[in-house]
């Protein structure tokens, strides 16, 4: 069984990131922030990085497709499906660079009522070496430059 | 809009999840997760910069460890412990991309919803962010 081979580029990554961050809103309304594609690209993405179109089929086993205009000016598009979405407490979607040859990640996103606020959880997993790689030659490395220096500000 | 469902999702993806998150939860074993991402490292080595003692370094190693987010290996009496050597040598700065784009990204969201909902709020909200940062 162990000999069974496997093609390496099918293998989900192992690594896994956690963010959290306390918002001063309900779950009800940042889940409609994020789930509206015409509130999406308002906030979607880090200084620097513009949302030049967000397309959404808001039901388990639909369609998304997320722009990103890096600082450089080249564009990279995110795309998946959802896997699960349970209003307004969570939301679970497969994560894939398009025109990448890697496994797909996938993005669990958890609304935490505390109190009048909310704890945004954000759970990236199945991120790989190989997939860094050929994101990064995908576009992403110029928009690392500028959250290196967003971060040590 | 469409209508929203849940998806059924099996026991073991649910109990999976459960782990993970219980695994990342926690400060000490998120520092040990980026410790690893640089290379394998001993118990020892790991529990050092946290001022633990063993047993308390190894207790949250086999929460990781149950999470499936590492491997440990014994050989006579070390403990060694490993992301998936495969993801080693960009893993450290992919993850540090990933959380910058995050964190940004939450931060654009906690503005978006303070600008939009509270006019009023957005100097104290801006404050809270700083304090959290």
């Amino acid at each position: 069984m162990s000999t069974k081979p496997q093609p390496d580029s099918q293998e989900p990554g192992t690594l896994a990131l956690l963010i959290r961050r306390r918002i001063a809103a309900t779950p009800e309304r940042l889940f409609e922030a994020w789930t509206t594609p015409e509130q999406f690209v308002q906030w979607w993405g880090p200084p620097g990085v513009e949302c030049p179109g967000a397309e959404m089929d808001l039901r388990v086993g639909g369609a998304y497709r997320i722009g990103n205009r890096m600082p450089d000016g080249n564009a990279v598009w995110i795309g998946g499906t959802f896997e699960r979405i349970a209003p307004p407490s969570e939301l679970v979607f497969s994560w894939k660079m398009e025109h990448v040859e890697a496994p797909a990640e996938r993005v669990t996103v958890r609304f935490e009522r505390s109190g009048a606020e909310t704890d945004v959880v954000v759970f990236h997993e199945r991120l790989a070496n190989e997939a860094a790689r050929e994101q990064h030659e995908a576009g992403w490395a110029g928009c690392l430059d500028g959250l290196v220096a967003f971060l040590e500000t | 809009m469409a209508s929203p469902q849940q998806a059924p999702r099996d026991e073991d993806e649910e109990a999976r999840l459960d782990a993970i998150f219980h695994a990342l939860a926690n400060r000490t074993r998120r520092a040990m997760l980026r410790q690893l991402a640089k290379g394998p490292a001993m118990v020892t080595e790991l529990a050092a910069p946290f001022d633990m003692s063993l047993p308390s370094a190894s207790k949250n190693l086999k929460v990781l460890e149950k999470a499936g987010l590492i491997d440990r290996t014994v050989s006579g009496r070390v403990h060694r412990c490993a992301l998936d050597p495969e993801s080693l040598r960009d893993a450290d700065a992919w993850l540090e991309f990933y959380r910058g784009f995050w964190s940004g990204s939450l931060d654009s969201l906690a503005r978006f919803v303070a600008e939009e909902d509270n006019p009023d709020d957005q100097k104290r909200s801006k404050q809270h962010r700083s304090k959290t940062k």
